[in-house]
């Protein structure tokens, strides 16, 4: 199966003005940050009962986006399924840009960015989960810049290993990214599952992020893309989606069963409008309603379908992240169990957060920056195939030509 | 690549970079322990005694001074606001009977202190004399130590402050965590902490702070001979902040 892969001419129309978007969102995500930094991290609506906001519900979404992108590629890369070669180059491409929004979504969000450069190295802390993961970030980026590198250079042999390590990595990553805040002590946070838990819904979003881009892309460039790949990409979304789903139950039915957390989980479910992002973002929007069209005979063998099945996968994990990271800061450590702190100088009990209008543009601005550098890479390398066949389609099956 | 061969090369790959971690942190720790500002040794563990008995509610003598000696500013939204040391109203209820209290929280300068543990840059670390400290020229501000304190006894600087009370201490600066360091600069001179200072001056007698080896010291003898209760023991953490009456 000879595969030829070329770069996108980038001279229409369409492309340029998507370009000057991205560049857009990067220059105005810059500028906010700069306000940020100049003014204090306060006008983002963040104060000590929240320290985090949307930059670190972001990070970990990007991250999430990344290792499971890298999963796809090692269809082709660790199990040797042929079919999936074309899609390798860009969904290494994509792990390694959507790792970069990660950092930069972090990076952003530090108090004095100045110093995140050199303190983290200079002190390492072996003990801490947030020292141990940028290494694992940054090894992850190395290794998908070797990996793209054997890829475009045809190495069998040095694919086959640097596919197998990202492999590897991608779960370390994502199990990293779980522990900062399932290893902590917060009542919504702390649970060994949620690493684990984290994975999966990497792979899914993961998985249904390179489904939308191969089909969008597919059908932007006019290139031929046989339906079945896609239909396969679905089922392994649907397999991702259920792990999720089970995970989820799983975490929520221990904490409602469990009596001194009883409390958190009656707050994390039915307290307020995380729980709506909760019941109807995540569980039905992102997981059942993709669930029932993936494995609905006629839904989950159309292409169509598909995609919509995994656009609400995506919205359901940025959900999911959302609900993991705010209500488990909004929810208080019970510093006296069975008291009720009655007054204050700050606001104990349950705290309030609302994402503000510079936290969003900052996470635009990231966006920008790698939507910038993905159309970039489209047009200076060798991302796209000529075309994706299945090895054995149907004689059926619809396919596009290319132009 | 069969199942048995990707196995091995995976669990190979996770054992070279688990142990390449290792050999960072072996190598970078030799250097990092001189570099840490550490005091020598003294032999001393600081601890802390707060008897709510004799802490009169609407008193902020403690609170007051901490402010002034250690520049902590208010920033005129509470949100924002950083306290060191702060005052809380807790009620409970046992059968029919409801208790309240006025009771006061800072930093329990833990054993186990999970805020040092989570730090990436080990800004925040443990003194050999058992004080929990923040080294503000290396905090990167990632705001970790907050999530990790079981006691919300940390707060973020998010706003620059021109107030700055005290010349002989530093201005607060913005992006790093704060925190009591039992006012560490004054104790490594012989003098108590400024809200002990300023309790004995009111009269109150509520605080005290001492050497927890020395069983002769004040804290010691007030830990033996009173029914000291402290905060969620449970969790390991071993606080050192010990409360008579809570």
């Amino acid at each position: 199966m000879d595969i030829k892969f070329e770069s996108i001419e980038g001279r229409s129309f369409e492309y340029r003005v998507t370009m000057i978007a991205f560049a857009a969102l990067a220059i105005t995500g810059l500028i906010s940050t700069f306000y940020i930094i100049n003014k204090g991290l306060w006008v983002t609506g963040m104060y000590s009962r929240v320290p985090w906001g949307l930059q670190i519900v972001m990070a970990v979404y990007y991250i999430g986006l990344s290792a499971g992108s890298l999963v796809i590629s090692g269809l082709y890369g660790v199990f040797g399924k042929l079919e999936y070669k074309p899609f390798a180059r860009i969904a290494v491409y994509l792990a390694m840009l959507f790792l970069i929004a990660g950092l930069l979504s972090i990076l952003t969000d530090q108090g004095r960015m100045d110093r995140v450069f050199i303190q983290p190295f200079v002190h390492f802390n072996l003990q801490s989960m947030f020292s141990i993961n940028p290494i694992l970030y940054i090894g992850h980026i190395l290794i998908c810049v070797v990996y793209l590198w054997a890829l475009f250079t045809e190495r069998k042999k040095l694919t086959t290993v640097v596919a197998t390590l990202a492999f590897g990595w991608a779960f370390c990553v994502h199990s990293g990214t779980g522990a900062i805040f399932g290893f902590g002590a917060r009542m919504l946070y702390e649970s060994p599952l949620l690493p684990a838990s984290f994975v999966a819904a990497a792979m899914a979003s993961g998985t249904a992020l390179m489904i939308i881009m191969i089909v969008g892309l597919f059908k932007l460039t006019n290139r031929r893309l046989d339906d079945e790949l896609i239909v396969w990409l679905g089922r392994f979304l649907a397999i991702c989606v259920i792990v999720v789903l089970y995970f989820i139950a799983v975490e929520n039915s221990y904490r409602a069963y469990v009596i001194e957390l009883r409390h958190a989980a009656v707050y994390y479910l039915f307290g307020g409008i995380h729980s709506l992002l909760f019941w109807i973002g995540l569980i039905l929007i992102g997981l059942v309603i993709p669930i029932v069209i993936l494995f609905r005979k006629k839904t989950g063998k159309s292409v169509k379908w598909i995609v919509l099945a995994s656009s609400l996968v995506i919205f359901g994990v940025l959900c999911e992240r959302y609900v993991i990271v705010i209500p488990g800061l909004t929810h208080p450590p019970e510093i006296f169990p069975g008291m009720e702190i009655t007054h204050s100088a700050i606001e104990e009990g349950i705290a309030s957060y609302s994402i503000s209008f510079l936290e969003v543009l900052q996470a635009l601005g990231v966006f920008g920056v790698i939507g910038f550098m993905f159309g970039w890479g489209l047009r200076y390398m060798k991302l796209l195939p000529t075309e994706a066949r299945a090895l054995h389609p149907c004689p059926e099956s619809t396919s596009r030509k290319k132009l | 690549m069969d199942r048995r061969d990707f196995v091995k090369t995976a669990g190979g790959s996770i054992l070279l970079a688990a142990s390449s971690a290792y050999a960072f942190q072996f190598l970078t720790s030799s250097s990092a322990s001189w570099m840490k500002l550490e005091v020598p040794s003294t032999g001393r563990k600081w601890g802390m005694v707060i008897n709510l008995d004799r802490c009169q509610e609407n008193c902020t003598a403690c609170l007051d001074a901490c402010r002034h000696e250690n520049n902590v500013a208010l920033s005129g939204d509470e949100r924002w606001d950083i306290h060191w040391i702060r005052k809380v109203r807790i009620e409970g209820k046992i059968g029919s009977k409801t208790t309240e209290k006025s009771v006061i929280l800072l930093c329990n300068h833990c054993d186990n202190p999970p805020c040092a543990q989570v730090c990436p840059v080990q800004a925040t670390y443990k003194r050999d004399d058992g004080i929990v400290i923040i080294d503000h020229h290396r905090c990167i501000g990632c705001r970790y130590c907050m999530i990790a304190c079981p006691y919300n006894a940390r707060c973020f600087n998010f706003k620059d402050t021109e107030e700055w009370p005290n010349k002989e201490r530093p201005r607060r600066s913005h992006g790093v965590a704060e925190s009591c360091h039992l006012c560490a600069h004054r104790l490594d001179v012989g003098k108590m902490p400024a809200c002990v200072e300023a309790c004995q001056r009111v009269g109150a007698e509520a605080l005290f702070v001492g050497d927890m080896n020395d069983p002769a010291s004040n804290v010691s003898e007030l830990i033996t001979n009173n029914a000291v209760k402290r905060l969620k023991e449970d969790l390991g953490t071993a606080p050192k902040v010990h409360y008579i009456g809570l």
